[in-house]
């Protein structure tokens, strides 16, 4: 058995410092691999080393052979006369890696006429098949921008497979899909591990467990342990593996919490909701009472209407049908928002310290008051005098927690607040917001495209069905 | 000086030779009292000397006098016709985008009124009406100019009103005028002065084309485009007289031009 | 589509509209009585008097109250009866079909050969983008960019007519007139659309999904015939769409030194004589092919673009 794809002492690197060290591999005709770890772990940098996409300034050194053929006695012509034909890729953004402008189907087709040399008529057929494959066989005629993620990366699938590559790298394949396309996109992958080669790259323990075969896991560029899939995920020998492991929600513990008195007062009711877009109804006839200090969480798939339904409640959307009432009394700025990107929070030309000052002098609050919050969601006072865009993305969403408790607000709608996250920081963030809320006897709304997340932070879960 | 240090390169280069123009225009005013009008018939076409540094022109007038006076009439003009259409233009622009409603559809409709008809047409409208009148000038250049702040800003202010961060300060309980201080106008600051930059441009060509096709300000002021028609037909006898208002538009227009930045 | 054509045609009432009122509105801005002012723009200042005067208060009813002097001015316009020119005695109309012929060939000259220096240019630097191409480019662009249009025609006058005496100054007799004003335009437009192209064309190669084509097993040349030149023409028409205002504005300068008998020159010209149905016929049909410029460029746009054609 021939390897298709071997990588010898692979390693990565800018001018003097490693990105990525020496690793070796081999992949053979069935076999599927997974480098499991955090985003920013240098994982993607080896999928564009291997296809020679580094950026300028990065090196690769080592050796990697494709089909038996060591790439560096290839001219740069010649290596890339492998792609499609042997080695080919599967986008992690597959919107943008598709042309907007043509239909779908042509994309396919288009590799079957190029690559195959087939008739234009034959590439039709031939391409119709592959997505009738991967159930896309009523939307040929669409044009990227009116797929969803999950369609758009299936299209991706097929396009970049059609050349009848034998190795497929994929740059985390999944990334924002929703659960059960996320599930279709691995299955689609560990089938064309089954007669060819996979290489995945992914920070998601499940879709790793789901491809099987066998499993890298990496950090900071460098390798922490591997293994057989089952056995690997079923007892890590490595604390970062048992880490990534509890990582994923699902394993997550389910947040006891103290039985909640039985007279607790309402703060936001709305009653007989109704939301149309894009001529589907979303939800209609919704009723939902939110009490003081409780958490409530929404699923459902991506467009279901779950954010729309939590923008509604904040009266930042107009519902077609229905009302929100909010206790009376109540200012309206104890009213607030969690976005699920952090820096949507924030207004970019100012430091952190000045926007904190600006809402202390807004509502004259104690400036005393902000430490103690820091600490108790786990932030060093010194992020303060840093700007917006320098510190990392956990740490803004927690200053975005801590900004919004500062007014003691009766109501959080937290929408998707963790997905940006990785997925050991989501999970600290996540078990920190609804912790600190409760403390501060603060509703909170959480919004997440992910039933597990919900299941285990939420006292109670509303799902909204996909649309009609 | 923090802005300067903001700068790029080019774009200090830039701002570098528009400090020596305008140092020039302002320094001969100060120490020279020749009036740019002065003929000299017995003196025409001088080369450069030490008592005419930049020579002389077909009447005998010193060059030096009347680059002086041009450059400063060029400045001065698309100084005032950017402040002009600059202020119109974001007040209108903010109004607009922040307000919407029927501010937005009046401003709008005036918009495409004005946007109906190529810039210079509209500039040569009001020149020829009033021949050799700078004021038509200013008007004209100045209700072409502010459009496009007023398309600029309006399309910002409308993001930055609909942008979640402004949504967000807004739930915490702030103002419009703290929204507009932290939200709007940081986003509007570079475009604007990038706006302003090539606007001060357009309105020197503006200035120096209507010279040259003669419906813009009447001799014997001296105009950078109007020098350049009257030289012209002395190109073989006096190239240098004729390149000095050629090399000062250029310079003018390179400056401003790198100083705006990169063009979208 | 139709409101496509809709918005274009309203537009092209707004112009008549707009620049039929505004010459009106600055007519009767004027200092002086504006019978005066015709005569003299008729006679010569010289030959002004009284009697002339009345004459022409009398031909024209400027005795009438404004706004039914207003409302004559606009139902004139509707009928499309510019009036005759205060200096030839032709009907506007008719001087204004013969000035259009001319300026329409220019442009459409000039249009052609901007692009068949924008687009090789253009293409070849954003392949070897911050290669010394590129940067030549960039320099030459930028030069002829802080140039006003009528420098760029005075060099080549200088140069072929002057020096060279290849070909002739000005005026219009043949082809070989048209050569250097076309040129002139040309070299205007390309410094700036040569840029656009090359800026397009580099966003497109350096795109997720034109690298995705590659690795989809497609050459260079056939990924950029199928991806590339599509999605990078689309902003390329838009930026043209853009620049059709400065292309007016080359015409009228480029018109004017080479005494082309174009409107822009056509519109100079009456400026300068104070013929003010010239002035209002040519600005309005300046205007008009603008309008109709930007048709084309609307049109183009949604012959590229499938998501335009979805959206309608």
């Amino acid at each position: 058995m021939t390897a298709l794809l071997q990588l010898e002492n692979l390693s990565i690197v800018a001018g003097d410092s490693v990105l990525v060290e020496p690793i070796s591999l081999t992949l053979a005709k069935g076999q599927r691999l997974t480098i499991l770890g955090e985003t920013g772990a240098g994982k993607s940098l080896l999928i564009q080393a291997i296809m020679g996409l580094l950026p300028p300034p990065l090196r690769r050194q080592g050796t990697v052979r494709i089909v038996g053929q060591d790439i560096d006695t290839l001219s740069r012509k010649d290596q890339q006369r492998l792609w499609g034909h042997h080695i080919s890729m599967l986008p992690q953004e597959p919107w943008y890696s598709l042309d907007p402008l043509m239909r779908s189907q042509q994309q396919v087709a288009e590799v079957y006429e190029c690559v195959q040399q087939e008739r234009p008529d034959q590439a039709n057929v031939k391409a119709q098949r592959d997505l009738v494959g991967v159930g896309l066989g009523e939307a040929g005629h669409r044009l990227p921008g009116q797929l969803s993620g999950g369609m758009a990366q299936r299209l991706a699938f097929c396009a970049a497979t059609a050349g009848g590559a034998e190795i497929v790298l994929a740059d985390e394949p999944t990334k924002g899909l929703d659960i059960s396309r996320r599930d279709y996109i691995a299955a689609l992958l560990r089938q064309k591990g089954e007669d060819g080669a996979v290489l995945t790259i992914t920070h998601d323990v499940e879709v790793a467990r789901q491809i099987g075969g066998t499993i890298m896991v990496m950090r900071n560029g460098r390798l922490v342990e591997q293994g057989n899939a089952e056995s690997l995920l079923g007892a890590p020998s490595a604390g970062y593996t048992q880490e990534l492991i509890n990582a994923a929600p699902e394993s997550w513990p389910s947040v006891r919490r103290h039985q909640p008195n039985v007279s607790r007062a309402t703060v936001l009711e709305a009653q007989g909701l109704e939301k149309t877009r894009g001529g589907k109804t979303l939800f209609k006839e919704l009723d939902l009472v939110i009490n003081q200090g409780e958490i409530v969480g929404i699923t459902g798939d991506s467009g279901c209407g779950k954010s729309s339904l939590g923008d509604i409640l904040l009266g930042l959307l107009p519902a077609d049908k229905g009302r929100v009432v909010r206790a009376p009394g109540v200012a309206p700025y104890k009213y607030l928002k969690l976005y699920q990107d952090p820096l949507a929070a924030f207004a970019s030309a100012a430091s952190l310290k000045q926007l904190f000052d600006d809402v202390i002098r807004l509502h004259g609050l104690d400036a005393r008051k902000v430490p103690p919050l820091l600490e108790q969601l786990r932030l060093s006072p010194a992020l303060l005098d840093r700007a917006v865009h320098e510190v990392s993305g956990g740490e803004l969403q927690r200053l975005a927690i801590a900004r919004a408790l500062l007014l003691e607000p009766v109501f959080l709608f937290a929408d998707e607040p963790v997905s940006r996250l990785d997925p050991i920081t989501a999970r600290e963030v996540a078990l920190l917001l609804t912790q600190v809320a409760t403390e501060h006897n603060c509703a909170v709304l959480l919004v997440s495209h992910d039933p597990y997340l919900v299941e285990k932070t939420c006292d109670r879960t509303l799902a909204l069905g996909a649309p009609e | 000086m923090r802005r300067v240090k903001q700068l790029n390169g080019s774009q200090q280069i830039g701002a570098a030779i528009l400090a020596c123009l305008v140092g020039f225009a302002f320094l001969e005013w100060l120490l020279n009292g020749t009036d740019p009008a002065v003929q000299n018939l017995g003196n025409l076409f001088a080369a450069p000397s030490l008592a005419e540094p930049l020579g002389t022109d077909q009447f005998g007038r010193s060059m030096l006098a009347r680059m002086g006076a041009a450059l400063r009439l060029s400045l001065l003009l698309s100084l005032v016709c950017v402040l002009t259409s600059a202020t119109i233009g974001v007040a209108l622009g903010v109004l607009a985008g922040w307000r919407e409603g029927w501010i937005d559809r009046i401003v709008s409709f005036v918009l495409n009124m004005v946007l109906a008809l190529p810039g210079l047409v509209l500039i040569l409208l009001f020149a020829g009406l009033a021949p050799g009148s700078l004021l038509m000038l200013y008007l004209g250049i100045s209700l072409v100019l502010w459009v496009e702040y007023f398309r600029v800003v309006r399309a910002i202010t409308r993001a930055s009103v609909a942008s979640s961060p402004m949504q967000a300060s807004r739930m915490l309980g702030f103002g419009s005028f703290y929204c507009f201080k932290r939200h709007v106008w940081p986003a509007l600051l570079t475009p604007v002065l990038t706006l302003a930059a090539f606007g001060a441009a357009a309105s020197i060509l503006a200035l120096a084309a209507l010279g040259f096709v003669a419906v813009g300000l009447r001799p014997p002021t001296a105009e950078l485009g109007l020098m350049m028609v009257e030289l012209f037909p002395y190109y073989s006898e006096a190239p240098w007289v004729l390149a000095q208002p050629v090399f000062a538009v250029f310079l003018l227009i390179i400056a401003l031009n790198l100083l705006a930045g990169k063009t979208k | 589509m139709i409101g496509l054509l809709l918005r274009r045609l309203l537009q092209a009432a707004f112009v008549c509209w707009s620049i039929g009122t505004l010459t009106f509105i600055l007519l009767r801005l004027l200092p002086g009585d504006m019978e005066f002012r015709i005569a003299a723009g008729r006679y010569g200042h010289d030959n002004v008097d009284l009697a002339a005067a009345e004459a022409v208060r009398a031909e024209l009813g400027l005795d009438q109250p404004v706004w039914q002097l207003y409302l004559n001015w606009l139902l004139d316009l509707m009928r499309f009866n510019l009036g005759d020119s205060l200096v030839s005695g032709l009907p506007v109309v008719h001087e204004m079909l013969h000035l259009l012929e001319h300026t329409l060939m220019l442009a459409g000259a000039a249009t052609v050969v901007s692009l068949l220096i924008a687009i090789p240019v253009g293409l070849y630097a954003a392949l070897k983008a911050n290669g010394w191409f590129d940067r030549l480019s960039l320099m030459v662009s930028a030069f002829l960019r802080a140039q006003p249009i009528f420098m760029i025609g005075l060099a080549l006058i200088l140069l072929f007519s002057l020096e060279l005496r290849m070909l002739p100054v000005a005026g219009f007799d043949g082809p070989r007139y048209l050569v250097l004003p076309a040129i002139s335009l040309a070299l205007a437009m390309a410094a700036v659309s040569s840029r656009v192209v090359r800026h397009s064309a580099s966003e497109v190669f350096r795109s997720a999904f034109f690298t995705f084509s590659r690795i989809k097993g497609l050459t260079f040349r056939q990924a950029f015939l199928r991806h590339g030149l599509r999605n990078c023409s689309l902003p390329v028409v838009v930026f043209l769409g853009i620049q059709l205002a400065s292309v007016i504005e080359g015409v009228v300068m480029i018109e004017s030194l080479f005494s082309w008998p174009g409107l822009g020159h056509g519109l100079a010209h009456a400026i300068f004589s104070r013929d003010v149905p010239m002035i209002q016929g040519a600005a309005i049909a300046l205007g008009l092919i603008f309008v109709g410029l930007n048709l084309i460029v609307d049109l183009t746009c949604y012959a590229i673009d499938p998501r335009s054609r979805e959206a309608a």
